[in-house]
């Protein structure tokens, strides 16, 4: 125990006193965070101009725009279709929304339906049930968001954006489902409760920077655990593992200490980060602080595990940062840490499937943020556990100290 | 620093493992590729002795030696440190042994003290930091991060991590070599205070001198195999029978009056001083002494000088140890 405190300590205080690792670990996320913040316009205080087709012109569909209007990120500007595409063409609109004709009459129909199914509980104001589907400028993408209480045939509005804005595009489908799937939750008969209408008005300001704080964490961890190959094929080329195995010590305590200092650094980059977020995007955690506190160690962790995997297979400290680098850079872009996997072109999806990162992103993206997931929060974490185990079974195999 | 009364548990059977050598060593060999780095060597070390392996580079001694540490594995042969199996059982010996590496290895950025305490924790029983600091001389520098030491100096903290534990048995693996002829001679002295308190040590030196200096037995290793061991003396004598006695009177003796001293082979004056070569010391100095009495003369500087063991290593391994 008392070995394992020293050498943290000693791990510690070579990591801080070695300036430009310091600077590497901690700065590069910061600048990351806020160049990628400023240059996605991000800030939250952006409004985006939004285009209103409203094809069915009943009072339903006015209720629908009224609720629209109510949130401040959008700035709502009427007109026909062909119009609107038009002006969106021309930069003017950042995406415009389709109500189409027959809603007002598919919402009475569901309201009947409802009313049948909560006898009688009706929802106040009859309000719509409506899908989305958002459609990207091409058109060919059918990104639908259908309410699970929707059993009839829904109508869906329609969403185009323009896929070179990806991020406003990401932004404003995330604030349309959002809107729906509220107004659904209202058309199911419960009363609005104010918890509900609270966690909504908060995803409702899913910003930029709300969808790359939580990516760009994961990118801190990932980087984090995939660059502790360097220092350790550094230690092992400088022959101080080797000097290390004369003694004593288990080598459990040896990784033990490693990996210590390696959760210390992600606490500290998690803290910088999220401090970061908020004071300067105003993004905050909405999670639970202890699921927080897992899916960053569990995070660390694995990546950890992928960078003793490097430097199990690296044999000098530069070939463990072409390495590194060979790893993490992909990882970096394809695993949906700046942009929506929804986006990325189709031959690529598959990577970002398999890649932790992907999985890691998208755990702290629900947790902090409640953004839309990719994939359940238990898989996203029982993905990044197999890899860790895989990654460990496969250090442990071809690990050497000399 | 009270060795003796010592840790080292269980030590049962204190007489019989004072006889069984600390380091046993038989038909050891080790093989890089097609390199045979050890050939099949033999021998042992007794508890207490300074043994040092002496070899031109690539002779395989520290192969040798880190197989002893329990750091790499034989091929074939068995080797016994302390009792216990080092390829086998490693872990069983690293408690009790202190290691220095032949390649210094540090953490660059932690200073001395912390590099000394970092490695005091790894053990059950540790020397006191200021004695080590004090061992090696490197007081002054204790709050300089390593980086920043001169070679010298990196290469005494190396030595004083491998006396960390306060170790029965320590192995120095060139322990000298960078060192100024002060620091050289500090760390002899030291080496040699460790054997009063009874540590064995096993070292492996380019220095004649040193062995000569330090080395109760030497092992002279080339190509993997042990080609003589013994003390420094039985080495040169076995090779050299020659030895010389050197004096000087006032006034200076006539050699004419030296040839036909007991066992003189030759008598030359060199720098002021007269040499008898002799097959037979004993014989040679007991009538000297008689013929200078009778002559009213008295010897001064008198010694006996002999071959060294640079001698001995041109003529094993057909090549000077340093270039
Ligand atoms: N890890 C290794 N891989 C391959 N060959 C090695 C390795 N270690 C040593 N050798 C070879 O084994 C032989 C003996 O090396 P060793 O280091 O034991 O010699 P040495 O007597 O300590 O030499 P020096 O005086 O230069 O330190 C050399 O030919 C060396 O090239
Ligand atoms: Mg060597």
């Amino acid at each position: 125990m008392n070995a394992l405190l020293t050498l943290t300590i000693a791990n510690i205080r070579s990591f801080t006193r070695d300036r430009t690792a310091l600077f590497w670990t901690f700065a590069f996320p910061v600048i990351f965070v806020l160049l990628f913040g400023a240059i996605f316009s991000g800030g939250g205080s952006t409004r985006y101009a939004v285009g209103w087709v409203d094809q069915d012109g009943t009072a339903a569909s006015a209720e629908l725009r009224q609720a629209f209007a109510q949130i401040t990120l959008l700035r709502l500007h009427d007109g026909s279709l062909a119009a609107s595409l038009d002006a969106m063409r021309q930069g003017n609109l950042q995406a415009v929304v389709v109500v189409p004709h027959g809603y007002g009459a598919a919402i009475a129909r569901s309201a009947q339906v409802i009313a049948g199914r909560t006898s009688g509980a009706a929802a106040p104001g009859g309000s719509p049930a409506p899908g989305a589907s958002a459609t990207p400028g091409g058109g060919a993408v059918h990104a639908g968001l259908v309410a699970p209480s929707l059993a009839p045939a829904a109508v869906e509005l329609q969403v185009y954006t323009d896929p070179s804005q990806q991020s406003s595009s990401a932004t404003i489908r995330q604030i349309v489902s959002q809107v729906v799937s509220s107004l659904d939750l209202a058309l199911t008969g419960r009363p609005p409760a104010l918890g509900v209408s609270d966690r909504t008005l908060q995803s409702q300001r899913l910003t930029n920077a709300a969808f790359l704080v939580p990516g760009i964490l994961g990118m801190a961890l990932m980087q984090l655990g995939v660059f502790a190959a360097v220092p350790l094929v550094a230690q092992r080329e400088k022959l101080i593992l080797k000097r290390l195995n004369a003694t004593p010590l288990p080598r459990w305590t040896l990784v033990g200490s490693n990996v210590v200092l390696r959760l210390l650094i992600g606490l500290v980059q998690t803290v910088l980060l999220l401090g970061i977020g908020s004071v300067v995007f105003g993004v905050t955690v909405l999670g639970a602080p202890w699921l927080m506190a897992l899916v960053v160690i569990l995070g660390a962790l694995t990546f950890t595990s992928i960078g003793y995997v490097v430097a199990s297979f690296a044999r000098t400290e530069e070939s463990a940062n072409g390495i590194v680098q060979v790893v993490q850079f992909p990882m970096m872009f394809l695993s949906g840490v700046f942009f929506p996997i929804e986006i990325m072109p189709a031959v690529l999806r598959p990577v970002a499937a398999v890649l932790p990162l992907t999985y890691l992103g998208d755990a702290l993206r629900q947790v902090m943020v409640g953004g839309s997931a990719y994939a359940p929060l238990p898989l996203d974490l029982g993905i990044l556990a197999a890899w860790l185990v895989v990654c460990l079974g496969i250090a442990a195999r071809f690990f050497r100290w000399e | 620093m009270a060795r003796g009364a010592d840790c080292s548990g269980g030590r049962s059977g204190l007489n019989a493992e004072l006889q069984e050598p600390v380091i046993e060593v038989d038909g050891l060999r080790k093989r890089y590729g097609d390199v045979v780095a050890v050939d099949g060597i033999g021998f042992a070390v007794r508890r207490g002795e300074i043994f040092g392996l002496l070899g031109p580079n690539g002779a395989g001694k520290t192969t040798t030696v880190e197989i002893l540490e329990g750091l790499r594995k034989p091929d074939a042969g068995t080797v016994r440190v302390l009792g216990i199996d080092a390829a086998r059982a490693p872990e069983r010996i690293k408690e009790r042994i202190g290691v220095q590496l032949q390649t210094v290895s540090l953490y660059p950025f932690l200073t001395v003290t912390e590099v000394l305490d970092l490695f005091r924790s790894f053990y059950r029983h540790s020397m006191p930091t200021a004695w080590l600091l004090e061992a090696v001389e490197l007081g002054e520098r204790r709050d300089a991060q390593t980086r920043h030491l001169s070679g010298g100096q990196r290469q005494r903290l190396s030595v004083a991590l491998a006396l960390v534990n306060d170790p029965e048995l320590v192995f120095l693996d060139e322990p000298t070599t960078g060192m100024d002829p002060q620091a050289r001679r500090s760390l002899w002295s030291l080496v040699q205070r460790l054997r009063e308190q009874g540590t064995t040590v096993l070292l492996t030196t380019h220095y004649m001198e040193e062995a000569e200096q330090l080395c109760d037995r030497v092992a002279v290793m080339d190509h993997g195999h042990v080609l003589e061991l013994g003390t420094v003396d039985e080495l040169v004598s076995r090779r050299f029978r020659e030895r010389a006695v050197h004096f000087e009177t006032l006034p200076e003796l006539d050699l004419r009056e030296l040839g036909d001293l007991a066992g003189v082979k030759r008598a030359v004056v060199e720098d002021g001083q007269t040499v008898l070569y002799t097959a037979d010391v004993g014989a040679t100095i007991g009538a000297l002494l008689a013929r200078t009495e009778a002559l009213g003369l008295e010897p001064r500087n008198l010694g006996i000088r002999r071959a060294t063991l640079e001698d001995v290593f041109l003529d094993l391994t057909g090549h000077a140890l340093r270039e």
